[in-house]
């Protein structure tokens, strides 16, 4: 905060520009319409510096989330070119303008007691940054929720974007366009913006016109005013898209009772009840205090009243509610979608609560609040960091809206894990919930109930069983009260799409913890399900201690000059590989894994390249899970690094970046990843912010990022760790590790070993064989000699390959790498079999075992 | 009879030098003498293009061939 000085200048940011132009020419810069405070370049000093700062912050952090505001916020709907009423807001030029560009805000007056007001605002694009610092932050942070999106939220300056779908979401739960006009311009240091005025008017002017209503299973456009409705069908996008031979509009009447149902007709009047509802909604709005409980009051007492107006609506086919759903978008008339569950006579009720004893904790709390907000269900995406209880939203989203429930999950794993957390937080008569994957095809046994699938199970277009097809077919009959849809991010809009084409449902509830995709498919969900309705805050979360607190680090490691040499050689494909085998990053890894083992961490190291993974727990004699794994010895693997204190590292593929739930890990370290993928980083993040300990005084979680230097890993990690930079993470760039040539049985010390690790990566990986894997055994290494020794002959290498060795072309060979390389895996389950985990014991028998193995081969050879 | 060529004294880090030597491996026509890791001597005039062509690729380094549709 600038310190308060006397006749505080109205200008603080455009004092800055007062003075350079008072030192350079005073030309082009004089022109200043806003002359109603006229401050002394001696006064200006302080502020100037603080505001200066600011701005430029601002303009810094503006220019940085520009490209993905534009997206969704006004600047893409030509905000720009929207006449300002205050035209005589002149721009100022002087020495500075040419580093800010367009983005030189100074020519806006600041209101006399700016200091005390948290916010500035960005006139074109509607971004607003919020001073964190600021006594007022707290409220303004509250209001800032309910209206915009936050999109950047480190310690002290947040930003926040307006966009359309949050002022939908901010009118839907009560505020009225002044309310939001005129609280902004409270919390502003700067005037309002009149183009920002005038579009948070438009905005909301529309909103709730047209509604999107399921009725028999087939979908129709409502709207209570015929007008609009003829306006839409004249519409050249939407207008194709009615159903064609049903009658243009269909006019009913309201039911002019509560709970009249008409036989045959069931659905249609419990939804006409609903959605009428919805329309009332809008008028009544306008008329009472922003007060949300005084607003609710009135609501209900106009919820009483019977209205018998009409209804007007017309039908859509299925697959094109998201191209209408977009059009009403663009022409400014967005498709209400909320489902008035209370009110559904039609659809059977489901027996579910939450257990009496089941607390939510505030920020479930306020997300749920945000999709309930107005007694209805609004569709819509929650965001939540991963371990941060994003299931038990969606178990009380459930629990309100008591109706059936189709959950889709990602794997058959998470499957299982959502039947259990239903199980264990409300109570469900554990038959109501039913599981439909490709092993076990339930029903529920009552008249509704819970159905737990996978995305892939429905919308498999391939080939199905009798029993999928069966189920499908009960799926797609009916009529859902809540689809749940569980890591929304990682499916894209396609896969979506045919979700909701074929099963119909009154609301969807959408969770994830990072909603970005590198792609822009992910744009795509806010018309498929909704917009995001609540995103948590991580920090605070941390904070608080219902998420861990990390540590998060980069390591930087050289490649040695043989690598790197390599690198600059190889394709694209091959520097992959070359920068994840990186031998400093072996040994970093090595000595961080030492270093952590040692703190009692449980580790977990993750790769993409499935090569190095298997290369790395091999050498380290550490198990590991990928794609191959089975899933008895996942099971197995899995177990055991929770339970067994002699298995405290488990590496993983990146099928464990998400839904994996291992609460001991406490340090991560990733060796290699997905070119700049934010999201991965932030999922593999989440694997340790659940951590169990992570109440204990005191205690880090801690994510490493093991990059090879002066590769395209460096771009790719700054790229990666965006997101988390945004949600308040710091990294820390390690360039050394100290002591690391100490650790005892450093990998790859000798520039020997290096050299050798370099050649078999690249023979490994040229070929792309298995069975070339080096096998620590001695036969192994003299065939390589051999082959060293034979020089340029590489190409005959085949042939004297398979004259050499027998035991090779019997198998043998690679009977022995299965054995060896295993071992870590193959290890425990021994060990498991064997009872507890007799170290000792299973080592010597595996010794002997391996001396057996060796000496069969070498018979077989010998042969 | 003695041949002199005018040379530079280059040092670096072994990631740059790898990638010099890398450039030299087409033509032959920047190094002298590879001395160590960190050491080479280069022809005077080439120095200029070497610039040029280290800038070039250093850009490259940090800017991936065949970048993910990025929403940033």
């Amino acid at each position: 905060m600038p310190p308060k000085r006397k006749a505080a200048p109205a200008q603080g940011a455009a004092a800055k520009a007062g003075r350079t132009s008072a030192m350079s020419t005073p030309g082009p810069a004089t022109p200043r319409s806003l002359d109603g405070s006229i401050m002394s370049d001696a006064d200006e000093d302080f502020d100037e510096d603080v505001t200066e700062a600011q701005k430029e912050r601002e303009a810094l952090l503006g220019k940085e989330a520009d490209d993905f505001v534009n997206k969704f916020s006004f600047a893409g709907k030509g905000l720009r070119t929207q006449a300002d009423d205050m035209g005589q807001e002149l721009r100022r030029y002087d020495a500075a303008t040419p580093f800010f560009r367009k983005r030189d805000y100074s020519h806006l007056p600041l209101k006399a007691d700016h200091h005390n007001r948290p916010l500035w605002i960005d006139p074109e694009n509607g971004t607003i940054v919020l001073e964190r610092f600021s006594p007022l932050a707290e409220q303004a942070t509250d209001f800032l929720i309910t209206i915009a999106e936050p999109k950047s939220r480190p310690t002290f300056l947040h930003e926040y974007a307006l966009t359309t779908h949050s002022l939908y979401a901010a009118v839907s739960v009560g505020l009225r366009p002044k309310d939001i006009i005129n609280t902004l311009e409270r919390f502003l240091k700067t005037p309002l913006p009149a183009a920002v005025r005038k579009n948070i008017e438009d905005t909301t002017k529309s909103y709730g016109k047209v509604k999107l209503v399921l009725k028999n299973n087939k979908y129709f456009v409502e709207s209570v005013d015929a007008d609009m409705l003829q306006m839409l069908l004249k519409d050249p996008v939407i207008g194709a898209l009615r159903v064609h031979g049903s009658e243009q509009i269909t006019t009913s009447h309201a039911p002019t009772m509560v709970g009249l149902v008409i036989p045959g007709t069931q659905n249609a009047a419990g939804v006409h009840q609903a959605n009428l509802r919805q329309a009332e909604k809008m008028p009544g709005a306008n008329g009472v205090a922003a007060n949300e409980a005084d607003l609710f009051a009135a609501l209900n007492e106009e919820d009483d009243d019977d209205d018998k107006e009409a209804v007007h609506a017309f039908e859509i086919s299925d697959n094109s509610v998201e191209t209408v759903q977009k059009r009403c978008l663009d022409i400014g008339f967005p498709i209400l979608e909320e489902y008035d569950f209370r009110n559904d006579d039609v659809n059977p009720n489901l027996e579910i609560d939450l257990r009496p004893n089941t607390q939510i904790r505030p920020y479930q709390e306020k997300s749920l609040s945000k999709m309930f907000g107005n007694g209805r269900a609004k569709s819509g995406i929650i965001v939540l960091p991963c371990g941060a209880g994003k299931t038990l939203v969606g178990i009380t989203a459930a629990c309100t809206i008591k109706k059936g429930i189709i959950v889709l999950c990602t794997s058959s794993m998470s499957v299982v894990q959502w039947r259990q957390e239903f199980l264990k937080w409300s109570n469900i008569n554990p038959d109501d919930v039913a599981i439909f994957t490709a092993e076990s095809k339930q029903k529920f046994s009552g008249s509704t109930g819970i159905i737990v699938t996978t995305y892939s199970m429905v919308t498999n277009s391939r080939e199905r069983s009798h029993d999928s097809k069966k189920m499908m077919d009960f799926l797609r009959g009916r009529e859902w009260g809540l689809m749940l849809l569980d890591e929304v991010h990682v499916v894209p809009a396609e896969m979506f799409r045919r979700v909701i084409s074929s099963i119909k449902s009154h609301s969807k509830l959408g969770l994830t913890a990072t909603l970005l995709r590198e792609d822009d498919r992910i744009s795509h969900l806010n018309f498929l399900i909704g917009p995001k309705l609540y995103e948590a805050n991580w920090m605070e979360l941390s904070q608080q201690g219902h998420i861990a607190k990390v540590q998060c680090a980069e390591v930087w490691c050289p490649m040695p000059t043989e690598f790197y040499d390599e690198y600059l050689r190889a394709n694209a494909r091959m520097k992959r590989t070359l920068y994840a085998m990186n031998p400093r990053k072996f040994q970093a890894c090595q000595y961080l894994i030492n270093y952590h083992e040692s703190r009692g961490d449980k580790i977990i190291v993750f790769s993409d390249e499935l090569y190095s993974l298997k290369q790395y727990a091999l050498k380290l004699k550490k198990v590991f899970i990928y794609g191959g794994t089975s899933q008895a010895e996942r099971m197995q693997v899995l177990e055991n690094f929770q339970h067994n204190p002699d298995v405290n590292t488990l590496f993983l593929s990146k099928i464990g970046d998400t839904s994996l739930d291992l609460p001991e890990a406490t340090c991560l370290i990733q060796i290699s990843s997905h070119f700049g993928s934010r999201r991965q980083e932030a999922q593999r993040l989440g694997r340790i912010l659940r951590a169990k300990r992570r109440n204990d005084e005191g205690f880090n979680a801690f994510f490493y990022s093991l990059v090879s230097k002066d590769t395209q890993e460096m771009y790719y990690s700054s790229k990666r760790q965006a997101f988390l930079v945004d949600q308040g993470y710091a990294f820390k760039v390690i360039t050394q590790l100290a002591n690391i040539e100490k650790t005892p049985d450093l990998a790859f010390a000798t520039p020997q070993e290096c050299r050798e690790l370099l050649q078999r990566t690249l023979v490994d990986n040229e070929k792309g064989a298995e069975e070339d894997v080096e096998t620590d055994d001695l036969f192994g290494r003299t065939r390589r000699r051999g082959r060293a020794g034979g020089g340029g002959g590489r190409k005959g290498n085949g042939v004297r390959r398979t004259a050499g060795t027998l035991g090779e072309l019997s198998g043998g060979q690679d009977m022995a790498y299965i054995e060896q390389n295993k071992a870590a895996n193959r290890g425990l389950r021994k060990g498991g079999k064997a009872g507890a985990g007799a170290g000792g014991q299973s080592g010597f028998f595996k010794k002997i075992q391996r001396e057996k193995d060796k000496s069969k081969q070498a018979a077989r050879a010998g042969q | 009879m003695v041949r002199a060529i005018r040379g530079v004294l280059i040092e670096c880090e072994p990631a740059i030098k790898s990638i010099i030597v890398h450039f030299d491996s087409v033509n032959n026509d920047i190094i002298i003498e590879d001395l160590d890791e960190t050491h080479l001597v280069v022809k005077e005039n080439m120095v200029h293009v070497l610039k040029q062509k280290l800038e070039e690729r250093l850009k490259e380094t940090y800017r991936p061939e065949e970048p993910l549709q990025d929403s940033e």
